[in-house]
């Protein structure tokens, strides 16, 4: 009995305090690699799209977008990153987090720190970027994420500049709820880690919409303007 | 412990090198269990088919 209790507490010591100091060290040596990523990728930044010439509303309705006497809305990306490779900085004040951010969602990646669904957008760019992140282990980086509420503020600096996002909503969904990672019209972050607190029974999400950055004119104008299918 | 000890074949070094050895397996078999075990605790927020 003694055994199995001592077995039970190097269990809870290991996960709760231990994983912390290896996220700590992972996150601290990514803080260089990310700044020689920023300087790398930026000269790799390209325009992809200009929007748009002639755009259509909802009603199929021909629109100038932008007005002819301001400058074009232009769509900028940055190089995709390397699986497990340190690509951006993410903030929020709320919760007095900092978390360097990093490509991938398996396991490995995930606990050097959030990880971002390769199958979605970056951070900044249009679309639905999704990024998970451990609640109570490995640096607990979304650990007072149920504290966000609709309109707190959350900053993505990656090579193509700092991307603002409000938040929007959040709420709880089962582990399998995938349509949370859905493309959208615009530009929306989506962070979604275990709830609740030491338990991976659901998933909690909260979802945020740019509100300035780069790509912010263009993910407004193609939210308005193109048709989802398009898009 | 000590007759545990006592019982294992060889001289006294190679007894010794047997217990750290297996000590060592132990230790890694109950880190890949802490591993393992740590996704009741948290799987790392991720959404997708079980």
């Amino acid at each position: 009995m003694i055994g199995l209790g001592a077995l039970i507490l190097a269990f809870l010591g290991y996960q709760l305090v231990g994983t912390n100091f290896l996220t700590a060290r992972s996150q601290d040596l990514a803080q260089q690699t990310v700044e020689e990523h920023f300087v790398a990728a930026q000269e790799e930044i390209e325009v992809v799209d200009t929007l748009p010439s002639s755009p259509v509303d909802d009603n199929g309705t021909t629109q100038q977008y932008p007005p002819a006497d301001e400058p074009p809305v232009v769509h900028y990306r940055e190089p995709k990153p390397e699986d497990g490779q340190a690509f951006g900085v993410m903030t929020i004040p709320k919760i007095e987090a900092e978390q360097v951010l990093f490509e991938g969602v398996d396991r490995a990646t995930l606990k050097k720190g959030p990880g971002h669904m390769p199958w979605t957008p970056l951070p900044g760019q249009p679309g639905n970027a999704v990024v998970s992140g451990h609640r109570t282990t490995y640096g607990a980086p979304f650990f007072d994420l149920d504290q966000l509420q609709p309109g707190d503020e959350i900053y993505v600096e990656t090579a193509l500049g700092t991307h603002t996002y409000v938040v929007r909503d959040s709420f709880i969904v089962t582990p399998t709820a995938v349509e949370v990672t859905d493309p959208k019209r615009g530009a929306w972050l989506t962070l979604t880690t275990c709830n609740p607190k030491f338990s991976a029974r659901e998933r909690l999400i909260i979802s945020a919409e740019l509100v300035d950055g780069p790509n912010f004119a263009y993910a407004l104008a193609e939210r308005e303007f193109v048709p989802a299918a398009a898009s | 412990m000590r007759r545990l000890f006592a019982g294992l074949p060889g001289p006294p070094a190679l007894r010794v090198v047997i217990v750290v050895a297996a000590l060592v397996v132990a230790l890694i078999a109950l880190f890949f269990l802490f591993e393992w075990a740590g996704d009741v605790l948290d799987t790392g927020g991720v959404v997708g088919p079980a």
